[in-house]
């Protein structure tokens, strides 16, 4: 009987070789710390361990930065450091809102729409994409918010409803490409049905595009409710660096930075550590560099 | 045809294959590839089919489309009399369990995020074989069968070389228990000295099984161990078909007789003239008319142009041995 | 002289998971108009060792540890990119198994083949065009003054096999260095490439070291053949003793357990059993010894080193070689 010894050769596969390129990236690993102190901070407020004052007035208007506030307070008197940290957790919280289900959303219908390309399906679903991409965002991210316009999750429901094609491009391509290759020929010999295979098959091996997608459309998320807060079109309740900056564009005028300065430097942190973390993520997930 | 053939496994008749090309700004068929071009044959219970050709002549458009994962353009693929072409996608499944393939390339042909156990598994779940505990049972004794070890099971396909893997995706292509199974090239990629413990394996299985195989190479070398009978193909026909001692002890198409001479022997001594043809292979997209060897044939006549020859037995109705060709017409 | 002469050549290459000797203490002459065959399967550094010759090893992360590398006399290891850049092409040229790769696609044929001939030899582009499609037909390329201005994807792989082998000829080099030249190809075009290269070599007077592992090919071309493993050379023999009376376990193994046609079919092929060993954790003793039907402690502890197998010329790396059957006279 033909025996063969069975030592096994590499014990590597993609992730953990990911995992060890990761680690050895000195500015993706500073970058991911940073993002974790983000993180944390953005559960304390949850918790309640802090900021849960935000909204109180604790001093008079305009106060310069103080040692009980640390950058003094607004018109009202909040305290501007106590917004800005709760701020935090809105940000987290519509970035991995909107980056789970846009990105989510994304790859089953881009897996869809790849594994029956050039038929009815794949047409349609382009045909949505194109058309998706081809309005201008802001103003369909408006017509959405203004038409659902009691729904806290307006704004949730708008990005989602424009972020997930790029996702959808990104899979509808790499489905195209894993759909020739032999195991998933192998499949359809043994006869498994096709849904099954595109879910069990197909998608599992995606999911390096996908992650390095959802960290952009993160990003992506982050940066566009700052802009809707500001045109009033975003967060209602609650306190946003987008609301913030639109706050603060009056008290410029009258020379008072701290507002503005509160908000932008946060976010500007936020948003640097993650795009620096992505870049790092789709480094070390890069099939070439792995061998 | 074969005087046996009420008791083939597998009949193929007339079988096509051919693949739109568009063009335009319509995106309308400007052109066919004509992969496969009315290929028939048939093999019983327990036999091998050696098909043998260079790139483009469409043999593993055969194989698959007789798996029908190329739909055949036109043509019969009877298993057991019966026309698979025609059945419909749910009453294929229960086909697919006789009907199973191996592929070329171990590094593709299994799935990268699956185990071993999975991989070898999924056949045995998909047609619900036995309970969940005999299935364990099962894919134990179908490594076993192909000399690996229980202990693999838990492991992924990367961790294994190539001809582990290959060996990996036979143990799936037997879980059905078919009774026929098409192997694309399953040593060409593998190196050499590994080559042949994938052949004797194939081999093994033959005899023990009575698994009947078509099996698929451009390399005559390794395709004589395991055949029993040999077509050659040529741009999507086959030109010569015989049993293997006969081909190789007298080829008679002048194509076969090319490529016998053209595959190099490890062996100093023999000084072969070699036959070296001219040009390129036709492009599938505009076959030549007539006979599709032709324009590289030395022996070309005036009737090769014109007309495609018809298929004449040369050998007498025991061992039938056909070809294709004007100078035996 | 040996026109080209490696010596004790050490290649490694850093990888995640430690230092791996792609190539391990090397040494091989080429003399004037030889066709050498570096034979060995995957992993064993033959490819390696030819793209050395050329300063070709991507560094980071190979690089030539030590040893040396001398063509006509002049030493290779440790030159510059620019000194490097004048031998290619002109004194040493190779061409490689993928040619879809080796030619750049966005360029014709004609304009990387003159740009070659106006670099080495100083030609205008009139000059370097004419003598371009000299070199085509030279290879056997049907209507050259036509192909010529064609892109690679228009051309078949036989075509742009001959295409590379025209590139790397037209300069006239005095080694060539055909890495799998004939993998990628069809047998009947394979046949093609070998007899082509063939006839140049014999009008140009060039040594060719032909790196496959396909001892077939081995057999009809080359006059000496070194057989690798593992990065180490086991055996370099010329050619008919070599597959008369192959001395390494491994080379008799090999040709053994080849497919080839036989003119009885045999039960069950022979076999070399196991699997190359992983450059990572290699044996301390002979690397071939646990896949070995004769391999015994001293096999196992001490790595047998390249020495002469008595013939001339012939040397091999083995304990316990198969003893030679004819001594002295071999025809």
């Amino acid at each position: 009987m033909n025996s063969v010894s069975i030592k096994p050769v590499r014990r590597e596969s993609l992730w953990s070789k990911a995992a060890y390129k990761f680690r050895r990236d000195r500015i993706g690993m500073a970058s991911f710390v940073f993002v974790m102190l983000y993180m944390l901070v953005a559960l304390g407020v949850t918790f309640e361990w802090w900021a849960s004052d935000w909204s109180d007035v604790s001093g008079g208007k305009w106060e310069a930065a103080s040692a009980l506030h640390w950058f003094g307070t607004n018109l009202i008197g909040q305290d501007i450091f106590s917004r800005a940290i709760y701020s935090t957790k809105t940000a987290f919280e519509v970035g991995l809102v909107v980056a789970f289900i846009a990105t989510g959303l994304g790859a089953v219908l881009g897996a869809i729409s790849g594994f029956f390309s050039s038929s009815w399906i794949d047409e349609i679903l382009l045909w949505v994409m194109g058309v998706l991409d081809s309005i201008p965002f802001y103003l369909f991210v408006g017509a959405i918010v203004f038409a659902m316009q009691d729904n806290p999750y307006a704004m949730h429901i708008a990005m989602i409803s424009t972020f997930w094609t790029s996702a959808g491009r990104l899979v509808r391509g790499e489905v195209i490409k894993l759909r020739g290759l032999e195991y998933v020929e192998a499949a359809h010999a043994i006869g498994v049905p096709e849904l099954t295979i595109i879910f069990r098959h197909i998608l599992p091996n995606t999911t390096h595009i996908l992650l390095v997608q959802a960290t952009i459309t993160f990003v992506a998320a982050i940066k566009s409710e700052v802009i809707l807060s500001f045109l009033g079109l975003g967060v209602k309740d609650g306190m946003s660096w987008g609301l913030m900056i639109a706050e603060s564009t009056q008290e410029v005028l009258a020379g008072f930075f701290n507002n503005f300065l509160a908000a932008s430097l946060l976010m500007f942190g936020l948003v640097m550590a993650f795009n620096m973390f992505a870049d790092a993520l789709q480094d070390a997930l890069d099939p070439r560099k792995v061998a | 045809m074969n005087a046996r053939d009420h008791t083939a496994l597998l009949e193929v008749r007339d079988l096509k294959k051919y693949f739109p090309v568009y063009g335009g700004i319509f995106q309308r068929t400007v052109a066919q590839v004509r992969a496969v071009d009315g290929v028939s044959f048939s093999i019983n219970k327990g036999r091998t089919l050696g098909l043998v050709g260079e790139s483009g002549c469409g043999k593993s458009t055969l194989g698959r489309a007789i798996l029908r994962l190329h739909e055949p353009t036109s043509g019969q693929v009877l298993v057991d009399g019966q026309d698979i072409l025609g059945l419909r996608r749910n009453q294929l499944v229960e086909n697919r369990r006789r009907l199973q393939i191996i592929f070329q390339d171990p590094f593709a042909s299994l799935s990268p995020r699956r185990t071993v156990a999975q991989i070898i598994r999924e056949p045995l779940d998909v047609h619900r074989i036995g309970t969940s505990a005999n299935r364990e049972c099962r894919i134990i004794e179908l490594l076993a069968d192909v000399g690996m070890g229980a202990e693999v099971r838990d492991r992924y396909p990367h961790e294994f070389s190539g001809g582990q893997r290959q060996r990996i995706g036979i143990a799936r292509a037997l879980a059905l228990d078919p009774d026929f199974i098409v192997a694309d090239e399953p040593v060409s990629a593998l190196d050499v000295s590994v080559q042949s413990q994938v052949l004797n394996l194939i081999a093994e299985l033959k005899r023990k099984r009575g698994i009947a195989f078509l099996f698929i190479s451009h390399d005559l070398a390794v395709i004589q161990h395991v055949s029993d009978e040999i077509g050659v193909m040529y741009l999507g026909r086959i030109v010569e078909q015989a049993a293997v001692n006969d081909l190789y002890a007298r080829p008679r198409h002048p194509y076969t007789q090319v490529l016998m001479s053209a595959i190099p022997v490890p062996d100093p001594t023999t000084k072969r003239s070699r036959i070296i043809l001219e040009g390129d292979v036709p492009s599938p997209m505009h076959p030549p008319n007539g006979c599709p060897f032709h324009t590289r044939c030395v022996q070309a006549m005036a009737v090769c142009k014109t007309t495609v020859p018809p298929i004449v037995n040369v050998g007498d109705a025991a061992n039938p041995h056909r070809v294709s060709c004007h100078l035996y017409n | 002289m040996p026109l080209l002469s490696v010596r004790d050549l050490v290649i490694e290459f850093e990888t995640e998971n430690g230092v791996v000797r792609a190539v391990d203490t090397i040494s091989f002459d080429v003399y004037e108009g030889d066709t050498i065959g570096l034979v060995g399967e995957s992993g064993c550094g033959k490819t390696v060792t030819g793209l050395s010759i050329l300063g070709l090893i991507p560094s980071p992360p190979g690089r030539i540890v030590s040893g040396s590398i001398t063509i006509m006399g002049r030493e290779l290891v440790g030159l510059n990119d620019s000194e490097l850049r004048e031998i290619r092409g002109r004194d040493i040229s190779m061409i490689f198994q993928e040619p879809m790769t080796a030619l750049n696609p966005v360029f014709t044929v004609g304009n990387q083949m003159t740009d070659v001939l106006m670099r080495h030899r100083g030609l205008t582009r009139r000059q370097a065009r004419n003598a371009a499609i000299e070199m085509l037909a030279k290879v056997g390329l049907p209507v050259p003054a036509k192909r010529i201005d064609e892109y690679p994807h228009q051309l078949s792989g036989g075509m742009r096999q001959r295409v590379m082998i025209a590139m790397a000829l037209s300069c006239g080099p005095k080694l060539l260095i055909a890495d799998e030249p004939t993998t990628a190809l069809d047998v009947t075009t394979q046949a093609q490439v070998l007899e082509q290269i063939s006839k140049l070599q014999a009008e140009f007077q060039m040594a060719v070291v032909l790196i496959t592992h396909d001892l077939g090919i081995v057999a009809e071309t080359c006059r000496r053949a070194i057989v690798m493993y593992c990065g180490h050379i086991v055996e370099n023999a010329a050619i008919e003793p070599l597959f008369a009376n192959p001395r390494h376990p491994y080379t008799k193994g090999l040709l053994d357990s080849i497919p080839r046609i036989r003119s009885e079919k045999l039960e069950e092929l022979p076999i070399i059993p196991g699997r190359v060993p992983d450059l990572l954790h290699l044996p301390a003793g002979c690397r071939f010894a646990d896949r070995c039907v004769q391999a015994d402690t001293q096999c196992r502890e001490q790595s047998p080193l390249l020495t002469s197998s008595g013939t001339s010329g012939d040397l091999i790396a083995c304990h316990h070689p198969y003893a030679p059957i004819h001594t002295g006279q071999i025809s």
